[in-house]
Order: structure tokens, then C-alpha cells, then sequence
């Protein structure tokens, strides 16, 4: 049996969806794959709506807005590009492969871009293959991984980072200083990389105490690393040491709740 | 359930009666019928009827895209008692039917898909109220020059009182210091007398003279504006609406073609000036240097607009005066546009008027001649040869540009200077005199370089525009906003920079808060607070997740 | 209602809408009378906007349905005004609805008609070079949408009539006469474009390759006849080299009307970008005289397209336009004005954008309402300087292009004042009842 990719798409109600309408009013088909979720405005879509529709067995996730620009509430594509570049590098960490997200814009106008668009993506998630979390048996890492993801994706620090980025590269800091998009993406780029390990960590601890020393092993990681991840963790109440064994300290998670 | 047929628009192509009978198994589905026509009249008593018979408290309609039919299917769920938040539409023709008529078998399951989408989201659905306020039936105008005073007379005169401010002691603004005016060459203060005249006795208009707005605070239908008088005397007042019609300067070249250095360069406002007031010696030779400080590669990029015709009006009164003089202009490109001033060119040439036209890349250059004369050295573009010019009198035409104090007017009322610096409005093309902000209009030159018949038409624009919300007295917006948990938020303020219409602000205890009415509904700051304390009414999280889930064939938990 | 607290507009474009919504939205009836199937006027026509390169048909869309929606708009599309008597305060108005042969209250806008009609015909939206039913809706977005019976080539074999499972088709349907009591007027009737025929030496009409504007906007647009994909009509080449000539018909003393259009220095600066937007290999030309940059933004607008589009303007009109007759391909000639020698250029499509003329119609409209026009066809203002969007008659007023070439910002904000305009009249005028 040939495989049918199940693919979602989130779509802004002036721009995109509009021009999902006009596909279908000027008859250009394309695959029925896609399922579309209709928002106001593509700056809705949370990365951590994307996450979740992925763990739940999509083989790929489309999000779609208006043309910078042209966005009917002024500016809400721009923070959409900035959370989607955000949710890449985020998925670049997992097990996943990142191709599975897909932004484009699309006008109301653009019918036949629309179907082009969905028909390449359908093609190239084909070509991918299913996605490794669906069905009966979803691949346990790639899974946790995503978990973990989307747990970074919920988190203060990551989602103030990417809020403030527009502010930030166009009217500097509070300070008046510049800030240039390289310093940001660095900035940005050690946020996730800490951020997504430390949610590694923590699923990983919830499920058994554990140490730094078996902890750098699973996830190929130097034990001086993680081991600062585990100070923070502690300070922030995500871990606490459940037990001793010898000289080797073992962490055990703390549900962190509201 | 109510899932249209289109006649064989969707009928054709998906099996309804399938899709009839597939929704009846989705959990909550009580009652699930097929029409031909769902948005026909026959169709809406069906809604109607099914919401009456079966008790119905959640509706949807699977059939064309919301976009066009979804507030006739509302109004239909709100006459039959059912709060038009608790309806939900299915795209199952522009989304399926059409877009997939060669493959009926799919096109169904994908319709059932949809369908069940729906269901998900619509479980999920809660009442909304639209929020009401009141709405001042009052104007502050700010700026009493022709386009404040415009504006002024024309929401008094229907019915709306005016608060009028002015910052200079005179009413009037630019045009007290224009001479005559194209193209009819009407006597500006003639013509401003008038209007003048109008404001003063009119009951509506309360005019405030040296006078600035300091603060002010609230929104749409209820701003809190406070004034200043230059004698320190301080008033607070409610207005429902508010106009900018601050005006321009003219700018000073400083630095340019020899201004400040030579006594005889003078812009094209001094002279403007001079001729009102009889006070222009006659002179040999005048060369008017247009695009002066405009139309830059960097800086003032942009056009003035009025200065070309500004100065064949000028070059014309000087030839009327003085017919043996010789007045030059050097242009770029004459901006001789609209209906009738491409005549002025014409008519110009015939008075004698002459025309070099010079390129950006080779500007004039004005240096000391003889006898206190000056000589302006222009590469002519078309003729290509280097032309001399002897000259007692240079005028340079310079741009309008914005007011230095627009910078705190525009933080005082959080609406945007553009990339030129004059006053941004909501959208370029369609919305050219709103503000993105609701409530607050902006007309004539603060808008950008017009003439006056330009900035009466704004003026008058914007008195329709701010009218809109003072005559209906009570303004209802759409449920479609933000509302933040106080508890779980951290008053980070991300929120605040990210709405693009000042909807969120911080309040006494440092915690966001959305004005309702102001709020447009994007979720762009749902999406983005860092501690998840926004949620999106009619979209929440919840339900957009749950309609995701939906679509994978999967429950929410 | 009072019959003083009601408004016709007459004409559907973007004035014409944006004067109806500003009436409806402060509680005035408006009556929007429209000659055609659909409102939305030359702006549907239009690909994108300049200088925002904004979709157009997206932003004026959500327009176009507010007017449909509003409780208080009644739109009176494929209508003419035909009689007009009364004064401020109180117009007796008499409005001619043709016959569509549609029941409007039953159809639904479904298609399945057109589908099925077996006559084509030149479709005007497309300038002529698209195409149409018989029984046509005249674009995809049309508002209200419903079908039109083309009456002079419909073949009567009702087809249509057989398809529609609404039973709309009325072909007996007959002209309705509607009577209307409105407070005051405004006219906002466009512009239509100058036959550019009549400068023969540009070759319209002759040669193929030889568009003018508005038939190339439709070129360009993925809604028009090649779906945006950009074609040469006469072998569906796709060309190398475009150029624009400028002011055919305008500013011209003899063969042409005295005025400048103020848009198409910018409009063909759009297209210019759209052209290389879509084919990077494209070269494009084009032709002025003076460029006309001073609107806000345009300045900016037109430096973009050449510092990062590479449009290239040369200053200089051509004296003539010839045709290869073998391979339909372009030559201009033209005297470079600035290095002072005369030059040819090929082309594979040259674009005329033709002087933007207010509609013969007018003259009629002038007739019925007592309007004073010029010697242009613009309706005249009673002040332009003062009381720009009044005429000499009290309770009539007129914005948008019929008042004076602009662009739809102005057009816009105008409209705006025309409504306020309206709205104090009313408001001054004694209120009369309704028999």
C-alpha cells in the first residue's frame, strides 16, 4: 500500500486560507492530504501547537500566512517567521527531521501557488517517508525527544527570547543599543541548545533517578556540561537528588506545576 | 449538523448521505440532517428548526468557506436563541469538493475528516459577548490650520463638539504665510479669513490658542486628554475621537547652494513671504533651484510634492510684476500632475519662463560672481552642454518636512512617525487618514507634502471617519480578543511590544492587561507569552490543538 | 426611515464603496448603484497596488463583503440612475435595474450554470483578452455573487436553466424600476481609458504584442487569462524584453487630453517590478517624460526599481512603434534626450499606458443631477481650493477620479470627505417624511 502522508496545515483566515478558497473556486486540484486549521492570523500558531500535532503521528506540519507586508493585523507574519526559524533549529535537535515543517505565504489571490505548494510538500514528505512517531509503535526516542521539544518550546525562556527579537534587531535594547541578528541568533542558539537538553534531562530523570555520569552517556554529552544543566535544574526546582549510591549523587525530576 | 449538498457543487463529488451518517457516531453529535442548499432561506429555517426540535447548543454548517457565508449562518444560530460563538463552519467545498473532483472516495473521507474536526473544535466552543463601550460624542483636533479648522467645521456643524487646539496664538497655521494660492490664485488669507471667521462664532468649537496637548491616556470613545497654555494654565477633558492636523515646516538649507552664506539665496517660502508683502525689489535675473534637500539619495528621499507647482506660481506673480525679469527654474522632473497643472507648465513657457532640467547626479552649484551677483553653474540634461547663469536672486525650493516636537505628540498618543517622518497611517492604500490605533485620525501635511485643496479633502475625510463612532454612540466589537490570567503572568511586557495596536498595557500592579475594544484577535501575543497567560477567545489553544488532534484521527485526551 | 437620512452613491469602485461604509457605518441608508454585475470597479482589475505591491483583489475583498453585509447598505448592482429630481435634503431618484434573468434571492452563486453554457465571449474584466459565458459572474470574487445573463449573446438554448437545481434562471425577467427619497448624492464614477488607437503609430490594434495597461495587469495576474504566467499573446513566448511607453494620450496638446493621469508613472513602476518578479531575465524599459513621483512613497518606489529591480527609465517618448510581421517582435524608435541621438530598441512587448480619462458617461450623469462638468468630462468641484468634493448643486457631491485623476489612497480619502460632506448636509437639511 502506497503511503499517504497526513499532513496538517495552519492557515491564516485573510491570506492563506482565502487562497485555499480560490484553489478549489478555480478547480486546481491538488493531493488530499492536507487538513486545514483555519486561525485569524498565522501569528497564532504557537510552536508548541506544531509539536504537538507532530508527536501525535503528522508526517508533516504546513503553516501558512500572508506576504511580509501584507499581514491584515500589520505584523503578526513577521513573529511567525521568527517562531518558525525558532521551532526549526528546535527540531534540527531532535530525531526529527525539520523538513517535516514547511512556512510559506501564500495571498488570497495566489489559488494556484496554494496547490503547487501543497502538492510539492506532499511530494516531499512521500519522499521523506511516514513520520517515525505514527501508529501503533512510535519510535520511544524520537517521541521523548519531541516531548522534549515541545516542553522547550512552552518554556519562559525561549518564548521571551523570540517575543523580544523583533523589538530587539529593530529598536535595539533598552539600553539604545544596537543589536545585530548575529548576536541574537547566537544568543538564541545556546537558549535552545541549553533549554532542549535540559528538558532531555528532565524526562529522562522522571522516569528513573539517575546520574551526570549516566546522563552524559545517553546523551552524548561532555559530564561537565551536564552537569551545570543539573546545577540550574536544581535552582529552578526541575530536579532534586533522590539518592546516593557510593560517591555518585542521582537526580530524580520534581513535578514542576503551577 | 447541517451538511450541504451546493446542489452538486459538494453533492457531486463527496458523498453526503455518508458524511450525514459518519458525523451521528462523533461524540456529542445529536442531530445530523443533509441540504441541498443550506444558505438558501429553506436551508436557514432547517437550522432553525433542528436547534428548536433537538435543543441544540452547538451548530455547525459543512459546506463553502466561512469567509462569505458564516454571518448569515451567525445571525440564523442567534435567532434561534443559540449564541453565534457556538456555531462553527466545515469547509467542505472550496477545501474538498472543488479541489478534489477527480477523487470522490477521497474527497469523502477527507470531508468526514473535516467534519470531525469541527466537532472537536465546536466542544470546545463557549458563548462570547461583544463588549460595548460608550463613545464620546466629542473631538480634540490638534492643529488650528487649515486642515484642524476643515476637520473642525465640519464634525461641528454636525453636531459634535470640538476641542480645537492650537499651539501658535493664531489660528491658521501655514497659510498665514502663503501669498496666493493655485490654482485658482486665490489671496491665502482671504481665503483662510474665511474659515477663520467660520470657527470663531460656531457654539461646537471650543478653541484652545497657544496651547499643547500633554497627556493622553484611555482609548476609542474615552480618551483622557490634558492641554497646556503656554501661562502654565492646565485642563483635562473626555474626548471620543482624536485628529492630528499638526501641520509641516518648511525645511532650512542649510549649507546648500551658498543659503546663509549669501544674502541673496532665499528659499521659496522667503519669497513666498516677500511677494505677499509688496517687499520684492525688482530683480535681473531670479533661478529657482527645485528638488533642494529633496528627492536625496539618503535622508529627505522622498518628493515634496507642491514645490514645482509652488514655484510656477512664484516664477509667474514675479514675471507679473516684473516682466523684464528673467526667472529660470531648474527642475528634475516637474511635478505638474492632476488636472490642470500641466497648464501651468505650458502657460509658464509662453510667459517666458525658461526650464533646464538637471540631474540628480549633477547638481547646480551656486558661487560669488560679480558685484555682488551670484553665478549658478548647471549641467543642462538635455542640452548636455555646461550652462552659466548670472543671477541676482537664487530661490531654492526646499521640502516640507515634520515639526521637531511631532516626535513626543506621536509617543503622547503611541501612534507612529514613518520612514519620511510624517505621521504613519493604518494602511497606505486603504486606510490613508486612520491610524492603526482606533479613534485617532491624522489629515493634510502631518500626513505627508500636499496642497491645500489636498489637505481639505483629508480634512473632510477624516471628519467622516471620526464621525463613524461619535454618531452611533456605542461601539460593539467582535468577542475575538486576548484576555490574560493575571495570576500567571510575569509582567514581562512582551505582549505590549508585540500587539500592533496598543491593545495590551500594563496596569497598577505591572500585570498585562488587554483593552477588548482595541484588540483586533491575531493571537500573535497568545502565541508568544512566555508564561502561557494569554489565552485567545474562539481560538484557544485548547481548541486549535484539540482540531489538530482531529485531523491525525485522534481524541483529545 | 426619514427620507432625508439616506445617501445615494453612484458607482461601485473603491470611492464608491468607501463613501457607502463610512455612511452605513454612522447609521445613514445608503443606496450603492453600480452599472455592472459586481462592485469593486478597476481595483479588482488590478494585480497588485503600488507602491505597497499589497494583493489587490485581497485588501479590497473584505471591502467589497462589508458593503454586501452592512444592514445598511442595498446594493443595486447592473443598475442605472436614471432620473434625478428634488433637492438637498430631499432627491426623488428613479434607478433602472436591467434584467440579469437570475432570481437573486435563489441563486447561490454555485457555478454550475457557466459550467455548462456553450457560448464564449471576450470577457471585459479581462480587457479583452480573456474569456467568459454567456451567463457569467464578470470575476471569481464578485460581489453579490450572483450570475448574469449576457442578453446580447446568450443563445436562449437554457441550458443553464435545466442545470440550476435552484431554479434561479428567470429568462422572462424583466427591467425593474426602482424608486428611491435620498437625502444627498455622491457620484464616484471612475475613469475609463483613452483609445489609444487614436495614436496609431504605437501600433495598438495592429500588432499583437502591443498591450496597453490594463490588459497587461491582467497578464500579469494569477487570476487572469495565463494564470500570472507571463506570456507574449502572440506566440506564448515568454519575452526578454518589455518596454513601457508613458503618457500615450496624456499631457498632449493635439491628439489627447491636456492633463496628467498622476498614476501610470507609478502603475507602470509596478508592473515594471512584477515583470522582473516573475522573469529575473526579463529586461525592462521604460519610456517618459517626466516621472511623477509625488505621492508618498513613490519616490522610494521608483528607486527600488532601479537600484534592486534594474527597471530601467530612459528619458525619452518614441515617435514610433514597428513590427517584425514575421515573428511579431517590437522595434522602437525614440530620440534619447539625453544623449542627444536618436535610437532603436527592440522589444518583444511594449505596454502603453494610455491617459486616464473620466467616462463619456458622465455627461449623461451631469444631465440627470444638474452637474456642471469641464471640458474634460470631469464633474467640476464647487471650490477646488475650499470645497473640493461640492458641486453646484446642493446635496450632490463627487470624489474619486471623476473629480480628478488620482490614486486610490486619494481616492479614499476623498470619499471619506464626499461622506462627510453628505452626513452635514443631512444634518442641516429640515427632515421630511416618507409618503
Amino acid at each position: 500500500m502506497t503511503f499517504e502522508p497526513r499532513i496538517v496545515g495552519f492557515l491564516c483566515n485573510w491570506c492563506s486560507y482565502a487562497g485555499a478558497d480560490l484553489a478549489g473556486v478555480s478547480r486546481i486540484s491538488y493531493p488530499t492530504n492536507i487538513r486545514i486549521i483555519r486561525l485569524m492570523c498565522s501569528g497564532r500558531v504557537d510552536p508548541v501547537f506544531v509539536l504537538e500535532t507532530l508527536a501525535n503521528g503528522a508526517d508533516g506540519v504546513m503553516v501558512m500566512g500572508c506576504h511580509p507586508g501584507d499581514c491584515h493585523y500589520v505584523e503578526g507574519n513577521l513573529q511567525t517567521e521568527r517562531k518558525i526559524k525558532m521551532l526549526k533549529k528546535l527540531i534540527a535537535r531532535t530525531g526529527l527531521e525539520p523538513e517535516r515543517v514547511r512556512l510559506e505565504w501564500v495571498s488570497a489571490s495566489e489559488g494556484g501557488r496554494f496547490a503547487e505548494l501543497v502538492k510539492e510538500f506532499t511530494n516531499q514528505i512521500k519522499a521523506l517517508g511516514p513520520s517515525p512517531l505514527v501508529g501503533e509503535k512510535p519510535d520511544p526516542n524520537i517521541l521523548e525527544d519531541l516531548l522534549a521539544a515541545k516542553a522547550t518550546a512552552g518554556d519562559f525562556r525561549l518564548r521571551v527570547l523570540v517575543g523580544k527579537e523583533k523589538g530587539m534587531i529593530d529598536d535595539g535594547n533598552v539600553y539604545g543599543e544596537e543589536v545585530s541578528q548575529e548576536e541574537f541568533d547566537k544568543t538564541m542558539d545556546e537558549a535552545i541548545d541549553a533549554e532542549y537538553v535540559r528538558n532531555k534531562i528532565y524526562l529522562m530523570v522522571r522516569k528513573e533517578p539517575l546520574s551526570v555520569k549516566e546522563l552524559s552517556k545517553r546523551l552524548d554529552l561532555d559530564p561537565q556540561a551536564v552537569l551545570r544543566h543539573m546545577v540550574v535544574m536544581r535552582r529552578r526546582g526541575m530536579v532534586t537528588v533522590d539518592r546516593i549510591e557510593g560517591t555518585t549523587p542521582l537526580y530524580a525530576a520534581l513535578e514542576v506545576g503551577r | 449538523m447541517f451538511i450541504c449538498h451546493c446542489g452538486i457543487n459538494i453533492g457531486g463529488i463527496v458523498n453526503v448521505p455518508e458524511v450525514v451518517k459518519y458525523a451521528m457516531t462523533l461524540p456529542n453529535v445529536v442531530y445530523s440532517e443533509g441540504n441541498l442548499y443550506t444558505c438558501s432561506s429553506e436551508g436557514l429555517s432547517k437550522i432553525k428548526e433542528g436547534i428548536g426540535k433537538y435543543n441544540l447548543n452547538r451548530v455547525i454548517v459543512a459546506s463553502c468557506t466561512p469567509r462569505t457565508h458564516e454571518p448569515l449562518f451567525r445571525a440564523t444560530c442567534e435567532e434561534a436563541g443559540v449564541n453565534k460563538y457556538l456555531f462553527e463552519m466545515a469547509n467542505i467545498r472550496e477545501h474538498c469538493s472543488w479541489a478534489h473532483m477527480h477523487e470522490p472516495d477521497k474527497a469523502t473521507e477527507k470531508a468526514k475528516d473535516i467534519v470531525r474536526m469541527a466537532v472537536a473544535k465546536a466542544r470546545l466552543l463557549k458563548p462570547q459577548e461583544e463588549p460595548e463601550i460608550d463613545v464620546a460624542p466629542s473631538a480634540l483636533v490638534i492643529g488650528g490650520g487649515i486642515s484642524g479648522m476643515t476637520a473642525a467645521l465640519c464634525l461641528a456643524d454636525q453636531g459634535f463638539k470640538v476641542y480645537l487646539v492650537e499651539k501658535e496664538p493664531e489660528l491658521g497655521g501655514m497659510l498665514r504665510h502663503l501669498h496666493k494660492l493655485y490654482p485658482t490664485m486665490v489671496d491665502a488669507s482671504e481665503g483662510l479669513n474665511k474659515i477663520v471667521e467660520a470657527v470663531k462664532p460656531n457654539k461646537n468649537i471650543e478653541v484652545w490658542k497657544s496651547t499643547v496637548v500633554k497627556q493622553v491616556k484611555g482609548f476609542i470613545g474615552n480618551f483622557d486628554v490634558s492641554f497646556q497654555r503656554e501661562n502654565g494654565e492646565t485642563a483635562n477633558f473626555r474626548v471620543g475621537t482624536i485628529i492630528v492636523a499638526t501641520g509641516a515646516d518648511v525645511f532650512e538649507p542649510v549649507g546648500m547652494y551658498g543659503y546663509e552664506k549669501y544674502d541673496n539665496v532665499i528659499t521659496q517660502f522667503k519669497l513666498e513671504q516677500l511677494l505677499k508683502g509688496g517687499q520684492l525689489e525688482k530683480p535681473e535675473r531670479v533661478v529657482m533651484i527645485q528638488c533642494t534637500g529633496a528627492r536625496e539619495e539618503k535622508g529627505r528621499t522622498y518628493c515634496s510634492r507642491i514645490c514645482c507647482m509652488t514655484a510656477l506660481k512664484n516664477a509667474l506673480l514675479v514675471k507679473e510684476s516684473y516682466p523684464e525679469t528673467d526667472v529660470y527654474i531648474l527642475f528634475r522632473d516637474l511635478q505638474t500632475y492632476g488636472k490642470e497643472y500641466e497648464e501651468w507648465h505650458r502657460m509658464a513657457q509662453d510667459r517666458g519662463v525658461k526650464f533646464i532640467k538637471y540631474a540628480l547626479e549633477k547638481p547646480p552649484e551656486v558661487v560669488a560672481g560679480n558685484n555682488g551677483k551670484l553665478t549658478v553653474d548647471v549641467y543642462h540634461a538635455l542640452l548636455n552642454e555646461q550652462v552659466q547663469i548670472e543671477s541676482d536672486l537664487v530661490v531654492l525650493s526646499t521640502p516640507l518636512v515634520q515639526h521637531e516636537d511631532a516626535k513626543e505628540l506621536s509617543q503622547i498618543l503611541k501612534v507612529p512617525l514613518g520612514p519620511d517622518g510624517f505621521f504613519f497611517e493604518a494602511h497606505v492604500k486603504l486606510r490613508p487618514i486612520d491610524f492603526a490605533t482606533d479613534g485617532i485620525y491624522v489629515c493634510g501635511t502631518a500626513h505627508s507634502p500636499k496642497d491645500t485643496a489636498e489637505s481639505v479633502s483629508q480634512a473632510l475625510g477624516v471628519a467622516s471617519r471620526a464621525a463613524i463612532p461619535m454618531a452611533v454612540k456605542r461601539l460593539r466589537t467582535e468577542a475575538i480578543t486576548a484576555t490574560v490570567d493575571e495570576i500567571l503572568c510575569s509582567g514581562c511586557g512582551t505582549c505590549v511590544t508585540i500587539c500592533p495596536y496598543g491593545a495590551i498595557e500594563k496596569d497598577e500592579k505591572g500585570v498585562a492587561r488587554v483593552t477588548a475594544v482595541v484588540c483586533k484577535g491575531c493571537g500573535t501575543c497568545g502565541a508568544s507569552c512566555p508564561e502561557k497567560a494569554i489565552s485567545m477567545r474562539h481560538f484557544t489553544d485548547e481548541q486549535v490543538v484539540a482540531q489538530a488532534l482531529a485531523a491525525l484521527g485522534r481524541a483529545v485526551a | 426611515m426619514e427620507a432625508s437620512k439616506s445617501v445615494l452613491v453612484i458607482g461601485g469602485g473603491i470611492a464608491g464603496m468607501q463613501a457607502s461604509l463610512d455612511l452605513a457605518s454612522r447609521g445613514l441608508k445608503v443606496y450603492l448603484a453600480e452599472k455592472t454585475p459586481s462592485i469593486g470597479g478597476r481595483m479588482a482589475q488590478l494585480d497588485k497596488t503600488f507602491p505597497t505591491m499589497d494583493c489587490s483583489i485581497c485588501i479590497l475583498a473584505p471591502k467589497m463583503i462589508e458593503c454586501f453585509r452592512h444592514p445598511n447598505i442595498t446594493l443595486l448592482t447592473y443598475s442605472e440612475v436614471q432620473e434625478v429630481s428634488g433637492s438637498a435634503g430631499n432627491f426623488t431618484v428613479k434607478i433602472l435595474k436591467k434584467p440579469r434573468f437570475i432570481n437573486e434571492e435563489k441563486c447561490t452563486g454555485c457555478g454550475v450554470c457557466a459550467q455548462h453554457c456553450p457560448v464564449e465571449v471576450p470577457n471585459e474584466f479581462d480587457m479583452g483578452i480573456g474569456v467568459r459565458k454567456a451567463i457569467y459572474v464578470p470575476f471569481p470574487q464578485a460581489v453579490p455573487l450572483k450570475y448574469t445573463v449576457d442578453e446580447e449573446n446568450c443563445l436562449k438554448c437554457r441550458l443553464c436553466q435545466r442545470m440550476c437545481q435552484a431554479e434561479a434562471v428567470d429568462l422572462n425577467q424583466k427591467p425593474e424600476v426602482v424608486h428611491l427619497n435620498v437625502g444627498a448624492v455622491v457620484v464616484a464614477t471612475g475613469f475609463e481609458l483613452f483609445d489609444v488607437q487614436r495614436r496609431s503609430e504605437y501600433g495598438y490594434g495592429k500588432y499583437q504584442n502591443v498591450l496597453i495597461s490594463l490588459e497587461f495587469e491582467r497578464l500579469l495576474s494569477a487570476s487572469g487569462p495565463t494564470g500570472g504566467h507571463l506570456l507574449r499573446l502572440s506566440d506564448g513566448r515568454i519575452p526578454k524584453r518589455i518596454a513601457f511607453i508613458q503618457c500615450v494620450g496624456s499631457r498632449s496638446l493635439k491628439g489627447g487630453v491636456s492633463f496628467c493621469s498622476s498614476a501610470c508613472c507609478m502603475y507602470a513602476t509596478k508592473e515594471a517590478i512584477l515583470i522582473r518578479e516573475h522573469e529575473p531575465e526579463c529586461e525592462v524599459y521604460i519610456f517618459y517624460n517626466e516621472l511623477k513621483v509625488f505621492g508618498k512613497g513613490f519616490q522610494d518606489f521608483v528607486t527600488r526599481a532601479q537600484n534592486d529591480w534594474g527597471v530601467k527609465y530612459v528619458r525619452a517618448l518614441p515617435g514610433e512603434v514597428l513590427e517584425d510581421s514575421k515573428t511579431g517582435d517590437l522595434t522602437l524608435w525614440y530620440e534619447d534626450t539625453r544623449e542627444n541621438v536618436t535610437k532603436s530598441i527592440k522589444a518583444d512587448i511594449v505596454v502603453l499606458c494610455p491617459a486616464l480619462v473620466p467616462r463619456a458617461a458622465n455627461k449623461e450623469v451631469g444631465v440627470i443631477l444638474g452637474l456642471e462638468l469641464d471640458e474634460h468630462g470631469f464633474f467640476k468641484p464647487k471650490d477646488s481650493l475650499f470645497a473640493p468634493v461640492d458641486t453646484n448643486v446642493l446635496g450632490v457631491f463627487i470624489c474619486g477620479y471623476c473629480q480628478s485623476p488620482k490614486d486610490i489612497p486619494e481616492s479614499v480619502a476623498q470619499a471619506s470627505a464626499a461622506a462627510a460632506r453628505a452626513a452635514e448636509v443631512i444634518a442641516l437639511s429640515p427632515s421630511k417624511e416618507v409618503h
